[in-house]
């Protein structure tokens, strides 16, 4: 790397989703020149590294490149990426203190890179949004959890897959996947009030009766279980947040029909996941289309999507943030996000050329004339064949 | 060469552990080896010490090692094994090289960088490691050994980063000089196999395959190692990024 990791604007926490992502980063450090590491030697390695910064990032807004000079904000930011090497199985409960650890010894490197805003990419944003007090001393780096422009991007690509499919909102009905959670209660109050009906789901009866409460309070038709199977009506539009990877999610009582934004880091649903009829499209990313670089080049490994300069919008809540020169905690807590929030962020954020991604799934593309990047495309049906042969087994 | 029973070891310990022994006598045969060397090596650096209290001071550390060599040969004993020093074998060796190599350029901070940093990181950590599942005495004197060499670290970091602060580019190249022929080596001993034969340590076949029998496994000991070696690259003050792409390009 040719530039030392201090004085950056903004830093991106975050993990690998999987192993053949971790192996691909890996790949990269090691150069082309080295044969690769094997894959059971990377389950042996990674969990020993300590988190630190992989690469930096430096991202363009619309704004220098439209007038030729800066009108708002700043039109460039330099980051870096810290990746806390969560090893990818370790995702369940079982580990939460062991990952609270590297969340708090990667904010740390991030904090010492001289960052101004901090992002909490993917399971970290999950594991702090209830616990910022774990969070070492600050200084002048302040950390934002990137869920508020998650539920942005979650609900524009909701209301865009329905525009596509010829649905209304208003007479649907949407069921929410671990509707307590951040991400979650925000989509909650985003769409609740456009829809016929709202079905939520969620681990913790307490917190959904008081969501529950909420929405009826402003005259949403609400009903909650904890048991997906339990609900009295099936749903049309769903939309999975759980925490956790549920590769075996049974989604209950769906409609065969149903438009599924799987909005999981991991994802919720393997591509596996047997629901003939219904369209699962992925949920919660942006485009940055200003410009985006990584040094070392990581481009196609860190956002592994069909899309290029596609990221996961928590990520690109500091990404905007850095280019707006709000360094503000825009995102904290669980349970705060309302849609004016969301709505501020998502100006903020187009201000500065990051808006909704093109919409697929693990097949690639779900919107017609959008196309694919060759290489995922490949990729893509390879990763899906082999999970269904392993199925298979 | 078959574990020797020694007459004087108490009955109940030999008992104990007479049947994972033999996997003990090449951890410690291991242990023994890197001691010894360390021993060579500090008595070494006091040959290009130009100040008396430095010459005092490695002399004194080279005594430490070898007290260290003697505890471990001692727990053997004590369980009827006889672990041997073997600084000539072959992964061993290379490392003797890499710091004689130094030592002709008489330089003192290379020859830090050598022993403080890769060499103690990979005895900090495995014996951490193995301090923790070994039983009664031979557990703690690892455990008290992992502890006294983390000392010597603390000592030595000082003056590295003093060393670099006068000019952090120099001195990471040099670092990474040193990085590319010492902890290669080291990756290879430390690799999950022997993939390039016998090591010359182990009194027969290689020991780590048996391992898990004694609670602890090669890719445990390695990834503690790395682990330790990242971590006091960090206090350092390399960045992390730089030394993450160095070990991420060490064999496997």
């Amino acid at each position: 790397m040719r530039g030392r990791t201090t004085d950056v604007d903004f830093a991106l926490i975050g993990h690998q989703e999987s192993w053949r992502a971790a192996a691909d980063v890996i790949a990269v450090l090691r150069g082309p020149e080295r044969t690769p590491v094997p894959d059971d030697e990377i389950k042996d390695i990674l969990p020993w590294i300590p988190p630190r910064a992989v690469c930096h990032v430096d991202i363009e807004s619309i704004l220098g490149t439209k007038s030729g000079r800066v009108m708002s904000g700043v039109a460039k930011a330099r980051g870096v990426y810290i990746d806390s090497f969560i090893p990818p199985d370790r995702l369940e409960a079982a580990y939460v203190h062991e990952n609270i650890a590297r969340v708090r010894r990667a904010a740390a490197c991030a904090i010492k890179a001289g960052a101004k805003i901090v992002s909490l990419g993917g399971f970290s944003s999950i594991l702090i949004e209830g616990n910022f007090d774990q969070l070492p001393e600050r200084h002048a780096t302040v950390f934002t959890t990137g869920n508020t422009l998650t539920v942005g991007f979650i609900v524009q690509g909701v209301k865009k897959m329905c525009a596509l499919e010829g649905r209304k909102l208003e007479r649907s009905t949407l069921l929410i996947v671990g509707a307590t959670g951040d991400v979650g209660s925000g989509c909650a109050r985003c769409l609740a009030p456009l829809m016929r009906r709202v079905l939520l789901s969620a681990r913790n009866s307490e917190r959904l009766r008081r969501l529950a409460a909420e929405l009826q309070a402003d005259g949403v038709r609400v009903e909650i279980a904890t048991d997906l199977r339990r609900f009295s009506a099936e749903a049309d539009v769903v939309i999975c947040a759980a925490s956790l990877a549920s590769p075996s999610l049974l989604l209950g009582r769906i409609a065969p029909d149903a438009l599924v934004c799987d909005a999981g880091y991991p994802k919720n649903l393997s591509p596996s996941a047997e629901m003939p009829g219904a369209t699962v499209f992925f949920g919660g990313l942006g485009k940055i289309t200003g410009g985006m670089s990584f040094e070392p080049d990581f481009h196609g490994i860190l956002n592994r999507h069909p899309f290029p300069d596609v990221v996961h919008g928590c990520l690109l809540e500091g990404m905007a943030l850095a280019l707006e020169g709000r360094f503000e905690p825009f995102s904290q807590g669980r349970g705060f996000i309302i849609p004016e929030r969301v709505e501020e962020i998502e100006t903020i954020a187009a201000r500065h050329g990051i808006y909704l991604a093109p919409l697929y799934n693990a097949d690639g593309p779900v919107e017609d004339g959008v196309p694919c990047q060759p290489e995922w495309r490949e990729a893509a049906i390879l990763g899906r064949h082999a999970a269904l042969i392993s199925v298979a087994r | 060469m078959e574990p020797l029973i020694s007459v004087n070891c108490p009955s109940i310990e030999c008992t104990s552990l007479s049947p994972s022994a033999p996997i003990w006598q090449d951890i410690l045969a291991q242990a023994v080896t890197g001691e010894e060397l360390a021993a060579m090596n500090y008595v070494s650096l006091s040959e290009i010490c130009d100040d008396p209290a430095e010459v005092a001071d490695a002399l004194q550390h080279a005594e430490g090692e070898r007290g260290h060599a003697a505890a471990f040969a001692a727990e053997g004993r004590k369980i009827g094994v006889e672990a041997a020093n073997n600084v000539d074998a072959k992964h061993w060796k290379r490392l003797r090289e890499a710091f004689l190599r130094c030592i002709a350029e008489r330089d003192f901070i290379g020859c830090l960088i050598v022993q403080e940093i890769m060499l103690e990181s990979l005895a900090v950590a495995s014996y951490a490691r193995v301090g923790k599942v070994a039983p009664g005495s031979l557990g703690e004197t690892f455990a008290r050994i992992a502890a006294e060499e983390e000392d010597h670290v603390d000592h030595a970091m000082s003056i590295l980063r003093a060393e670099r602060a006068r000019d952090a580019q120099r001195f990471d190249d040099k670092v990474y000089r040193l990085h590319l022929d010492v902890m290669t080596t080291l990756a290879q001993m430390l690799a999950k196999e022997c993939k390039d034969g016998h090591c010359e340590v182990c009194h027969g076949d290689c020991v780590k395959p048996s391992l898990f029998e004694v609670s602890l496994s090669a890719a445990e000991l390695r990834g503690a190692s790395l682990q330790q070696y990242l971590k006091t690259l960090d206090t350092l003050g390399i960045p992390g990024e730089v030394t993450l792409a160095w070990i991420t390009q060490l064999p496997v």
